[in-house]
């Protein structure tokens, strides 16, 4: 390998990535399992799994199954709460060589302000992501996401509670999800990052049941990713914050492709379930991939669809 | 937790659509413990996308060698199945909980089903160069699931069939003879491998007789490195919905555990 002119680096909302790859929420739970198998210091970063004010069990088991090309997951936002998460997680995670974004949830508005106050004295945090796709409970238990007008109460009661990049996570479960960008940037985030699993479902024919505990689940890995591209490329057009783009990011080229359509970053998310070390390796592709081509920044790529 | 490019040496059909992988990996079958499973991967990460989580079921740690029996049955052992050898398989080790043996002098049975056997033999055969006396119950639904005596009798000192059309051994279920091996021999520390339901009746049977059962979950995986959060088994110890504690992972809390910290159902005795 010749040597390495590329600059990687990325300004995303404020926070300065090294390079514009991150772990996606869910899929790198709170980073120690992965220390054996991946250099955090070679990633921009990574994204905790949600943490709701209360510890949750979450759901009950056949949690997986994989699906053509992707898999479905019901997993049920086990996490072991904010209390918890503040003692035992964040200690480790702030050693890290990385910068750590919190995914935070609640199931009510007020709970969504209180995780972000709540967070506010801990040092360390790069940014918050709001995982708004969980039901709110004062609203007969209607998705948070699915709406403009509570998908934006939601990123308002954080944006009044912290100082930090507040960057809104969306669901592709909705008709037009750049209306549900619009709403979240005007209630205060400064970024957006998409797209979240669809809602799926599988069916054991032989005993006519769901497959998964929790009936349905939400798909996730290369089989979304023509729908994560396609979603990421309108919200760039519909909003002036960066975009994070998620949805099957397997390899650079799938990073790239979502950079061209108008991201300013990446997540990598099922990807790892196979490859532990697939981020790793996507930002080493990436930089043989400006290198070969001349790029100077990888900056200059994010929107250039002609 | 190690990653490896295994090679693959051997790949053999040893039954009916089962198969006997020896492969080359030098850092993992130093490590590798009765009850552990390596996680391999077949595809390049897309269809089939997720690693096959298989049960070690031998090996020699000075040759550096691992082996691992399985049944094609979907996408990704079927892929397996159909790779020849020298080819290069990432394959990761979780080394989490292993089987734990029992007191010295201990008679031990092993119970298991067709297919859910590999950790079974793995374990008797350590546990008989340890001098312990084995004894090895398998059900299967038919002759052809059962594997060979050549594959099963190193295993155990004793090894007694069932299938449940009763074209081979006894008519009926293994679960009748873990109730004879009992009725008849008394005392001895149960290890279990099978489908849900047989592990729930052969812990249910062991929790009655007094006498110590671990078993060897394989639930559905997408990692196998405790990154996913999927693989949950409900303890018997579960304190609802806000309980963090109430499903362990399998792929790092277990796969081997004593069958009374699980919940084998609503009903079970906690
Ligand atoms: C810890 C552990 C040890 C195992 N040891 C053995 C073994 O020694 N020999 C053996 O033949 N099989 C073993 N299995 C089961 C084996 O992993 C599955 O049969 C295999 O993954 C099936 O994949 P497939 O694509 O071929 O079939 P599919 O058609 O996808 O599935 C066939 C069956 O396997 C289950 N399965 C599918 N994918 C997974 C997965 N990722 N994790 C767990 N279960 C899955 C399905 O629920 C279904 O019941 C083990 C599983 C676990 C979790
Ligand atoms: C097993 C699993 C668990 C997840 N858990 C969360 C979560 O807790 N919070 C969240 O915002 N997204 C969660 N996600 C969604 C991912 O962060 C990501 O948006 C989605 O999987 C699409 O990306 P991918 O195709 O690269 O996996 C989870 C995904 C998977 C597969
Ligand atoms: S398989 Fe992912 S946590 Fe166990």
């Amino acid at each position: 390998m010749g040597q390495r002119m590329a600059d990687l680096s990325i300004d995303f909302a404020g926070v300065q990535l090294r390079n514009p790859v991150l772990l996606a929420s869910g899929t790198c739970n709170y980073g120690q399992e992965l220390l054996p198998l991946t250099d955090f210091a070679r990633l921009g970063g990574l994204v905790t799994k949600t943490i709701t004010p209360q510890p949750r069990g979450g759901n009950p088991p056949q949690r997986i199954v994989e699906t053509p090309a992707g898999m479905l997951n019901s997993i049920g936002l086990q996490n072991p709460g904010l209390e918890a998460f503040v003692e035992k997680q964040w200690p480790l995670l702030a050693d890290l060589d990385a910068q750590v974004v919190v995914n935070i949830a609640g199931f009510t508005v007020e709970e969504f302000g209180q995780m972000a106050a709540s967070l506010e004295a801990l040092a360390g945090i790069a940014a918050l992501e709001v995982n708004i796709s969980c039901p709110n409970v004062e609203a007969g238990g209607d998705n948070f996401a699915t709406r403009p007008q509570t998908a934006a109460a939601a990123i308002a009661a954080v944006r009044s509670r912290t100082q930090r990049p507040v960057i809104a996570k969306l669901t592709p479960n909705v008709t037009d999800i750049a209306e549900i960008a619009r709403a979240v940037v005007d209630a205060g985030a400064d970024a957006v990052s998409l797209i979240n699993t669809l809602v799926g479902m599988a069916i054991d024919v032989e005993q006519r049941r769901p497959v998964l505990g929790g009936i349905t689940g939400g798909l996730s890995g290369p089989a979304i990713k023509p729908v994560a591209l396609a979603m990421v490329w309108k919200v760039a057009q519909a909003v002036d914050v960066p975009v994070m783009g998620i949805g099957g990011i397997t390899s650079a080229r799938d990073a790239l492709e979502f950079m061209v359509a108008g991201a300013s970053a990446g997540q990598v998310g099922t990807a790892s379930f196979a490859n532990p070390n697939a981020g790793v390796e996507i930002v080493e592709d990436l930089y043989a991939y400006c290198d070969e081509r001349g790029i100077d920044r990888i900056a200059s790529l994010v929107g250039s669809l002609r | 937790m190690i990653d490896e490019q295994a090679r693959l040496l051997s790949n053999r059909e040893v039954a009916a659509d089962f198969y006997l992988a020896r492969l080359n990996a030098p850092h993992i079958a130093v490590r590798i413990e009765p009850g552990q499973f390596v996680n391999i991967q077949v595809g390049a990460g897309v269809a089939p996308l997720l690693r096959v989580p298989l049960s070690v079921s031998g090996a020699d740690r000075e040759a550096g060698i691992i082996e691992v029996l399985y049944e094609a049955v979907g996408p990704k052992t079927r892929a397996l199945s159909q790779v020849g050898p020298d080819a290069a398989l990432p394959t990761l080790s979780p080394s989490r909980q292993g089987l734990a043996a029992p007191s010295e002098g201990t008679r031990v049975v092993l119970v298991g089903c067709g297919i859910c056997v590999p950790p079974l033999l793995y374990w008797g055969l350590k546990l008989r160069q340890r001098s312990y006396q084995t004894a090895l119950l398998v059900g299967a639904r038919t002759a052809d699931k059962h594997l060979s005596n050549e594959l099963l009798a190193p295993a155990a000192d004793a090894v007694h069939l069932a299938t449940d059309d009763g074209s081979l051994g006894h008519a009926g279920l293994v679960t009748d003879l873990l109730q004879n091996e009992l009725a008849e021999k008394g005392p001895c520390a149960v290890y279990c491998c099978g489908p849900h339901g047989m592990m729930q009746a052969v812990a249910a049977i062991c929790l009655e007789a007094q006498v110590p059962c671990q078993v060897s979950l394989e639930e559905y995986m997408a990692c196998g490195i405790g990154i996913c959060v999927g693989c949950a088994v409900e303890l018997a110890t579960a304190k609802g919905d806000t309980d963090y504690g109430r499903y362990a992972r399998v792929c790092v809390d277990g796969p081997a555990f004593d069958a009374r910290q699980i919940k084998w159902g609503n009903a079970w005795p906690t």
